[in-house]
């Protein structure tokens, strides 16, 4: 990959490049902070119950509110007076609350669960107790036809609840405080009204839902993306997509163009384009008129795609650039760099089918709910913990084997011919501009992230409000996308003469001997511009 | 008697009764024969309400059932932080709900106007969550560019339409009088600080739900503190209240520590006009029940030990024979089944 773009590119308009990048930046960074809205909503809910006087209700599902509403109690001492049992009543909670509707647009749902536990001295919560839960989801799309069932499951969930004072008498009637559970997860918002009833059942017998404490209320959270942030989202998308397309479909002509082959690193970044265009294309269009429940799974994998691929491209684009005389420009001598990274994304995407796969058939299910799936759940997640480990203690290597033998060659540039330092300082720059660029880029994203994770959201300047997370979202996602058209644009292959200006001069002095360049992976691959033009100039 | 005589004890009686029924809203909590309130007709017939709150109540009947609620968890936590001093935080079945301790001045009256202001912010976002109330949230405040709200932006917190409604529905007898009192800016301070108690003890929580469940997305929201984390917070505030004495600065009224050693209370304190009675003797005038009979713990030098509660006049003392349950059976809701247990028990109840 010899004479790239940038090499032969003046610097005047290398700024100028980097100038529109830029404004294009600032642009992803503003449409999220100043159009879009906050990226999710966090909506209470606090579940009625209902009692289930049986044969009195006509319909199996509880309504909390609204005409045909079911019996309700207040709480449970009135249901102690009126002898209700425990096995009677019914959490019911309709989501959203009321004059509101759910929205396609809102793309996903998922909703935690929390307890309201009073303290009682005679009735504590035991050690690892385990709460079993009935559910029920039912959808219907306007407010009088009858509910239709959606899914139905027996869950279970570990209560870790501790009490911070002492457990005296004098703290009766206080609240335990207990750690949220993941309820349900819904990948896709197809309908408009939602209904959750939710029995805990007991039975003595079998030891279910017995020593769970005074259950005082239910508390449920419901998180869905914001329908603004979801039109944003996909207009930024629909507008990356055919830009990164083209710049694609630019880069393979112009190499295709040429009489050598394209190289592993040339392969690489196409690649790189793929996976960014696979990222792009906005399939999500599609959620808004059909229900498909796989998208939340199918993003995640796109972006692990996308993960892989970039962090594969780094030391392969490394490795290239190592000048160290041996024959790489084979993806098989990246085996021990790029395995890693394919086995912890496969861990990961393994365990992301066990949690989001299975939610497809059961939205209630969570791996974290039992011992096994907790532990195997964390073995996925610590390989893979070690295989980024793993990974970046190679990329760290690479780089810095990269720059010992800049530093060596540095010293010796002066001695080489003309083309053979130009070569050389063509590596060094594409290597450190891609460096530089990359760490620019990764530090922006740790910036903003630590940003919106410390932030509480949005800033005030004057009228305008800054929703900071969601300018993180689109600026850091605008970010890459500019990363990889940058990459695909500079580093294609040049078709201008190699230093037309620098090397007008004295040209005879140094032909000749160029013919030895063995280290670097363009030789394979017949002549490239450096050759044509040294052997131009050997000839003349 | 002379007419001036005359007209001076009227408007006494006028002013005492204009700043006597400021609280006494509290008094829906007793009104359980009313069932719920769903009738605008029904606003009328309340009794403790002034003009002003009946139209509140008018436009907003659906949330009155929480108010009620509200007013009724005021009173229990009231009596809950009190149970061992020896004001006790006793309701009457008359106006005022408190007897006149409330009325006056005193730290007593600090500490209930902030639970019953703490309490109705409570009650209704309580009711917002379930869903009985149909104008919450996303009515006011929302925060989004474009009219479709809540599609485009979801709603804002439920809280800050409790807040907002507690705010004119409590404030509006002190507001409607002016802030010309130091009455009614102690008043103010006190509501203010009670729903503050909420506002400053919200608990944030996070989940994460990026990809593979990472952090990368993360959404956070406010959850409403436990009620009694809020009574026990307000009853702090109640132990280290300060005295205050209304000066002019400028044109405005405000109130100030009366010994200026003391540091200025901040807006959460709350804030006392009057010292209070010592609640020893039953006052039957003032709404005072005096201490004897209550029961007390001799062991203890507290106010709740026989000494201080029964304010020197010493106690009965009598063994008596309590029926308790144990060794019991629960469910998580409506079944208890236990043992009875008797045991000797030494009663002190002050004479």
């Amino acid at each position: 990959m010899a004479g790239a773009i940038i090499e032969n590119m003046s610097t005047k308009k290398l700024v100028i490049v980097g100038v529109i990048l830029l404004l294009f930046q600032v642009f992803s960074f503003l449409v999220g902070g100043l159009i879009a809205p906050s990226p999710t909503t966090a909506i209470h809910y606090l579940a009625m119950k209902c009692v289930d006087a049986r044969k009195v209700q006509q319909s199996k599902w509880f309504m909390p509110w609204g005409p045909n509403q079911c019996n309700k109690i207040r709480d449970f001492d009135e249901a102690m007076v009126r002898m209700i049992e425990a096995n009677d009543i019914v959490f019911a909670v309709h989501i959203p609350l009321p004059n509101k509707e759910m929205s396609p647009w809102f793309q996903f749902m998922l909703v935690i669960m929390q307890f309201d536990i009073a303290f009682k001295v005679v009735n504590q919560i035991e050690d690892g107790a385990e709460v079993t839960i009935d559910v029920g989801l039912a959808y219907r799309d306007d407010s009088v036809s009858e509910w239709t069932e959606m899914a139905h499951s027996i869950e279970k969930r570990k209560l870790s609840c501790n009490f911070t004072t002492s457990k005296t008498y004098e703290n009766e009637g206080r609240y335990y405080e207990c750690d949220l559970l993941p309820f349900m997860e819904l990948g896709s918002v197809a309908h408009k009204y939602y209904l959750l009833n939710i029995r805990l059942p007991v039975s003595e017998r079998k030891r279910v839902n017995v020593g769970i404490g005074e259950i005082k209320d239910i508390r449920l959270v419901g998180i869905h993306q914001n329908g603004g942030f979801t039109k944003v989202w996909f207009a930024m998308k629909t507008f990356l997509t055919p830009s990164i397309l083209i710049i694609m479909v630019w880069y393979w002509r112009r190499i295709t163009l040429m009489t050598r082959p394209p190289v592993l690193l040339e392969k690489v970044i196409f690649a790189l384009g793929i996976s960014m265009t696979f990222i792009n294309i906005p399939v999500e269009w599609f959620s808004v008129g059909f229900n498909w429940t796989w998208m939340l799974l199918f993003g995640d994998i796109r972006q692990g795609i996308f993960y892989a691929m970039l962090l594969s491209f780094w030391i392969i684009f490394c490795g290239e650039h190592l000048m160290d005389q041996t024959e790489r420009n084979r993806f098989a001598v990246y085996w021990k760099q790029v395995g890693p990274i394919v086995f912890g994304s496969f861990c990961l995407f393994i365990f992301d089918m066990c949690e989001r796969g299975v939610q497809l058939k059961n939205p209630f299910y969570s791996i974290w709910a039992s011992d096994v799936g907790t532990e195997l759940a964390m073995a996925f997640i610590i390989v893979a913990g070690i295989c980024a480990c793993l990974y970046f203690l190679f990329l760290c290597f690479m780089v810095f084997q990269v720059f010992r033998n800049i530093s060596g060659k540095r010293t010796s540039l002066p001695a080489m011919s003309k083309a053979r330092r130009l070569h050389y300082e063509g590596l060094i720059f594409r290597f450190k501009f891609l460096m530089l660029v990359t760490l620019a880029c990764a530090a922006m994203t740790v910036i903003f992230f630590i940003i919106s994770q410390v932030n509480e959201g949005h800033w005030h300047w004057g009228d305008y409000t800054l929703q900071v997370n969601s300018a993180f979202f689109t600026g850091i996602y605008g970010m890459w996308n500019l990363y990889v058209f940058a990459i695909m644009f500079l580093y294609a292959p040049s078709h201008k003469r190699y230093g037309d200006e620098q090397s007008n001069g004295d040209l005879g002095v140094n032909s000749g001997e160029d013919i030895q360049l063995t280290t670097t992976i363009t030789h394979l691959d017949g002549p490239t511009e450096i050759y044509k033009m040294t052997g131009k100039e050997a000839q003349e | 008697m002379t007419s001036e005589y005359l007209l001076r004890t009227l408007l006494m009686l006028i002013l005492a009764l204009f700043s006597a029924n400021a609280s006494n809203w509290l008094y829906l909590a007793k009104l359980s024969s009313v069932g719920s309130i769903s009738e605008e007709e029904t606003c009328e017939k309340l009794k403790g309400l002034i003009q002003r709150q009946v139209q509140i109540c008018k436009r907003n009947v659906e949330v009155m059932d929480a108010v009620r609620r509200g007013a009724q968890l005021a009173i229990d936590e009231c009596q809950f932080q009190f149970r061992n001093r020896r004001w006790n935080c006793s309701t009457l079945e008359t106006l005022p709900v408190f007897g006149k301790v409330v009325t006056q001045g005193t730290r007593e009256a600090a500490f209930v106007y902030a639970i019953s202001s703490a309490s109705v912010a409570f009650a209704v976002t309580r009711a917002c969550s379930s869903g009985e109330l149909e104008k919450c949230g996303c009515d006011r405040n929302v925060y989004g560019v474009s009219p479709e709200g809540f599609q485009w932006s979801g709603c804002s917190d439920n809280i800050a339409y409790g807040v907002a409604f507690s705010q004119s529905f409590v404030d509006v007898r002190e507001r409607s009088k002016g802030l010309s009192s130091s009455r009614a800016l102690m008043n103010l301070h006190n509501n203010e600080a009670g729903r503050k108690a909420i506002l400053n003890n919200m608990r944030v929580e996070c989940k994460c739900h990026g990809v593979s469940g990472s952090c990368e997305v993360k959404t956070c929201w406010k959850a409403m503190p436990p009620f009694r984390k809020v009574g026990n917070v307000i009853k702090e505030k109640f132990d280290g209240a300060t005295e205050v004495e209304q000066r002019r600065i400028g044109t405005t009224k405000v109130l100030v520590p009366k010994n200026s050693q003391f540091k200025p209370h901040t807006d959460e304190d709350l804030v006392y006009l009057d010292p209070s009675p010592d609640f020893c003797d039953h006052d039957p005038k003032n709404g005072v029940l005096g201490t004897a009979g209550r029961h007390c713990n001799k062991t203890s030098k507290a106010i709740d030990g026989c000494e201080l509660m029964c304010c020197g006049r010493g106690f009965h003392t009598e063994e008596v024979e309590v029926v308790d349950r144990c060794s019991c059976k629960f469910h998580w809701c409506c079944y208890v089944k236990c043992k009875q247990c008797r045991k000797m028990v030494e009663m002190h109840t002050c004479r």
